[in-house]
């Protein structure tokens, strides 16, 4: 068990800083040794609208987010406003004095139906349509306010100001402060968030001090954190973890079209298109790096990943919903004449533009069946950041084996989602060599003589072949002759069954616990952590449940997850989605009907408590179908 | 030497159809060039266009409707040696795929793009394509066209195409010439070719092209050309060229409208970031050992992810 827990959030204005203060305090607690877990939650907006951090400190690496939160601190009135859902007893509630008179029709940046929400519950309470009343009704909550002068303090520091410009450091040290955090890794924070604007370095260091002192002087210190081993290693969101493992196996060309929160993966590549290579192959390997593209619209982007595989490179593009539908014929194409491309589908809350910045695993059945006729092609899915970057590694493994499209989703939580490492294992996926024709010139591509469905490829400036999305004869040339179409039509769905023959099932579906509890939890994605933390709770209340992870969705790893669930005495499926998607994957290819559902579709992410609760809701026989409906 | 970059193939196009003079001046420009058949790639549409990359003997990849421009710039960026060539249709490129004909212009990869201007989409069975002139009535249609006409040159030029030409499939010579001006042309190159469509379009005949045209070179005046250290010339020369090409009717220009040597092409630009890229592009690297080990060290790649 882990004795150190806490959960903050701090919130500000798009704009203003927020994802540095997370960045802060992400690094401080990690320089003092501790794994964190944060998130972020964010508007489609530039500037103004309401953004928060989420974030998780352990002993050992948190795996989950949890609410109510320990500490909220609030850079605006709107995050006051915005999260009451999210303060409990005894979370401490930080916020600048001068926001106290705040009215509430003022915070023109919160959405409308959200404010009439949150006057609704003020006016229940008889409480006045400003903070000052929403940090009453936080009290009465059992929440401890903690007002403090932030621009006064800041002032003192900094005088020639502006105050507002260090509310996100003064946000992110009085936070670190109170929990106890040495001001020596707040420090060494601050110079890391700021190493690209190093003249900023000097007043930010200025202000954590004067938020330390003040700390001290008030006696606001709740505890004091002790220092926890070495710091991890690496931090890395989805987005990077991705990129990680692209490059990794092999990637060097990426085209893509601007979308969130699919684009960070390729800025990140971009960012690092000169590739570092291994210590003992400098001298014998020329310099590598990666071609990064930006197309006019995502139809061009898996094109010409499409069209640049064909010259022998290891190709993908990443997208999301959206960009991914444009993609569908371009992947049916992929599909008929086996180009290996990797497509990286980051969800967001649709359908149509949906939540653009929330989270949602709405577009599995849609990964499964995007493009028109048949044809073979894989899914996988990834559980953590960690996870995203072997996944991506095997995405392109099996690409360049199978020579099909490969699908690998990821979801928005994931992609936005800060976990730390200790290391990369440049050991644990290998990469797979391509079966690449001998001979030069003129090749017949797609000869059926092949008894696994692969057929040799041959590449654009080595040899000579015709590919067309049409049917085709071994060449590649168009032929509409009934006997070549079976022959064409079985060669390529023969990939099917190699696939399933040789991708190992533990790659596929994971089952962790007690092979024999009784409860089974099955989920994939981003839950995964959630879920294992859920099940940790169950054991302690004495209720045994294990987790049946799904990472493959095609080909399905049907006779492993039919004896799986068959054993178990209760199934519960958790998804966040509508209609529970892998659920209804699971009934299609193995029959069994999963009974008990725990979805969500708000566009945030689970948490720990609510879905603790929520299976025990199903436990009892109260419910067998729970929405959890957390989060602001 | 033609029958070197043409398959055996029968080529199942209508008799009369333009698309002939453009497959001939095409193997003719290769054949001339003294390429070797692996040095090309010839990329495709959907339509009667799409079907070239069949009847050529280069490596050759018969796309999606529209899409003929993006699969062929990340064939040439992935491998930069190598000279692709997009043929497609009007509809092709210039209404279904549109967005990838200006988006091109502004990569100026270094394709080499034919459109085969027929005003028709004919495999669909003769409906107006977006060069159609509005007003006019083909046999294939119910009612006069009502959609205005898209001009192919002027559109390039806007789009920043660095080659800009127009010619005429059954004037192989001159659309041999253009063609292989086009090829060599480090940015890319857009050719408008007029062509009959003997089936569809019984308005725009052969006969009335061979009688409407006129060659831009025929004039000892006209120079398109602008080389680099001459850049002052760059606007006085497109405005010309632009001007020009709005000419079309009783007299139809052909032949070069613009090209400027002076931008460098999106490989050339991609290397000034992405070390070694010309020498050592996506398709010539090395990702893995023998023993299937990554050759990339990801922590020195992606250091500025390391907490120390």
């Amino acid at each position: 068990m882990s004795k150190i827990d806490i959960n903050i959030l701090l919130g500000g204005p798009q704009g203003g800083g927020i994802d540095t203060s997370s960045t802060m305090v992400s690094r401080a607690f990690a320089y003092a040794g501790y794994p964190v877990l944060s998130t972020r939650e964010y508007h489609s907006n530039i500037k103004g609208r309401h953004s928060y951090m989420h974030l998780r400190v352990k002993e050992v690496k948190p795996r989950s987010l949890k609410y109510p939160v320990d500490v909220l601190t609030a850079l605006d009135p709107d995050t006051v406003f915005e999260h009451l859902i999210n303060v409990g007893k005894g979370t401490r509630v930080i916020y600048d004095s001068s926001f106290e008179g705040s009215e509430l029709d003022r915070s023109r940046m919160i959405m409308r139906d959200t404010v009439r929400r949150i006057r609704e519950t003020l006016q229940k309470e008889s409480l006045p349509e400003n903070v000052k009343g929403m940090i009453t009704l936080m009290e009465r909550r059992g929440a401890t306010s903690i007002a403090i002068p932030f621009s006064e303090i800041i002032l003192d520091a900094v005088p020639e100001g502006p105050a507002t410009r260090y509310f996100n450091t003064f946000g992110a040290a009085i936070t670190l402060a109170i929990l106890g955090v040495d001001l020596k890794y707040t420090e060494e924070a601050i110079k890391a968030a700021f190493s690209t604007k190093k003249h900023v370095i000097e007043p930010n260091l200025k202000v954590a001090s004067a938020a330390y002192e003040y700390c001290e002087s008030k006696k606001l210190r709740v505890t004091n954190l002790p220092r926890n081993g070495e710091p991890p290693k690496l931090m890395l969101t989805g987005n990077d973890a991705a990129a990680i493992g692209k490059v990794m196996g092999g990637l060097r060309f990426q085209s893509y079209y601007p979308i969130t929160p699919a684009s960070d993966e390729s800025t990140v590549l971009e960012e690092h298109d000169s590739l570092h290579l291994l210590e003992n192959e400098k001298n014998t390997l020329e310099k590598e790096g990666v071609t990064v593209i930006q197309t006019e619209d995502e139809i061009a982007a898996i094109a010409m990943a499409s069209g640049a595989s064909l010259t022998g490179a290891v190709t993908s593009t990443a997208t999301s919903g959206p960009g991914f539908a444009l993609m569908a014929e371009a992947i049916s194409f992929a599909g008929m004449v086996e180009i290996p491309v990797v497509i990286t589908l980051y969800q967001r809350g649709g359908p149509s533009t949906g939540l653009p910045t929330r989270n949602q695993q709405a577009d599995l059945l849609f990964a499964l069946n995007t493009g028109h006729g048949e044809f073979p092609r894989v899914v996988i899915s990834s559980g953590d950041v960690e996870d995203c970057i072997y996944d991506s590694i095997r995405a392109i493994n099996y690409a360049q084996r199978y020579q099909v499209p490969v699908i690998h989703l990821i979801d928005k939580y994931l992609a936005n989602t800060v976990e730390v490492l200790n290391e990369i294992d440049t050991k644990r996926v290998k990469i797979v060599k391509p079966l690449i024709s001998e001979e030069g010139g003129i090749i017949k591509r797609y000869t059926t003589d092949t008894n696994n469905g692969i057929s040799p490829i041959g590449y654009f400036g080595k040899n000579i072949f015709w590919m067309t999305g049409d049917e085709h004869d071994e060449l590649g040339h168009v032929t509409e002759d009934s006997v070549m179409r079976e022959k064409q039509m079985e060669k390529r769905m023969r990939k099917e069954e190699t696939i399933e023959a040789e991708i190992p099932v533990r790659d596929r579906v994971e089952l962790f616990g007690d092979e024999n509890a009784p409860v089974t939890i099955v989920t994939w994605g981003s839950q995964k952590g959630v879920v294992l933390d859920v099940i940790d709770d169950l054991r302690e209340e004495g209720i045994s449940a294990k987790m049946l992870f799904l990472k493959m969705f095609e080909p399905f790893p049907v006779d492993f997850v039919y004896t799986a669930l068959k054993k178990s005495k209760t199934v519960i499926a958790v998804e966040s989605n509508m209609v529970s998607q892998a659920a209804m994957v699971i009934e299609q290819r193995t029959s069994f009907k999963i009974e008990n559902n725990i979805l969500k579709y708000n566009g945030r992410h689970i948490t720990e408590e609510e879905l603790l609760d929520a299976v025990k809701k199903i436990l009892s026989g109260a419910e067998k179908k729970v929405v959890l409906r957390n989060g602001a | 030497m033609v029958h070197k970059f043409t398959t055996d193939l029968t080529v199942d196009w209508c008799p009369g159809c333009g698309n002939f003079g453009i497959l001939r001046a095409l193997t003719m420009a290769l054949s001339e060039l003294k390429f070797d058949p692996e040095q090309v790639a010839l990329v495709s549409g959907i339509g009667c266009s799409g079907k070239t990359p069949h009847y050529v003997n280069v490596a050759g990849m018969h796309t999606l409707h529209g899409r003929g421009i993006p699969f062929a710039a990340g064939i040439k960026l992935a491998n930069p040696a190598l000279n692709v060539i997009v043929t497609g249709g009007d509809g092709d490129l210039l209404g279904i795929g549109a967005g990838h004909f200006v988006g091109e212009g502004r990569r100026n990869s270094g394709l080499t793009i034919l459109v085969f201007d027929n005003q028709v989409y004919g495999l669909t069975k003769g409906q107006s394509s977006p060069t159609m002139p509005m007003g006019m009535k083909t046999k294939g249609l119910f009612r006069p066209n009502i959609l205005n006409r898209i001009n192919p040159v002027t559109l390039a030029l806007s789009s920043g195409y660095t080659f800009v030409a127009r010619g005429f499939s059954f004037d192989t010579v001159q659309l041999k010439e253009i063609i292989k001006k086009g090829i060599l042309h480090e940015g890319s190159a857009v050719i408008d070719i007029l062509q009959p469509c003997p089936t569809y379009n019984n308005i725009n005949t052969m006969e009335v092209y061979r009688k409407n045209v006129y060659k831009l070179e025929d004039d000892p005046s006209w120079d398109p050309v602008v080389n680099p250290g001459d850049e002052d010339e760059l606007s006085a020369k497109f405005e010309k060229a632009y001007v020009r090409a709005l000419e079309f009717g009783e007299r139809i220009p052909t032949g070069i409208f613009f090209e400027n040597r002076t931008m460098p092409g999106l490989p050339r630009r991609i290397s000034e970031y992405v070390s070694g890229y010309m020498e050592n592009p996506p398709a010539t690297q090395v990702v893995s050992l023998d023993d299937g080990t990554t050759v990339v060290d990801p922590v020195e790649t992606f250091r500025d992810k390391k907490i120390y």
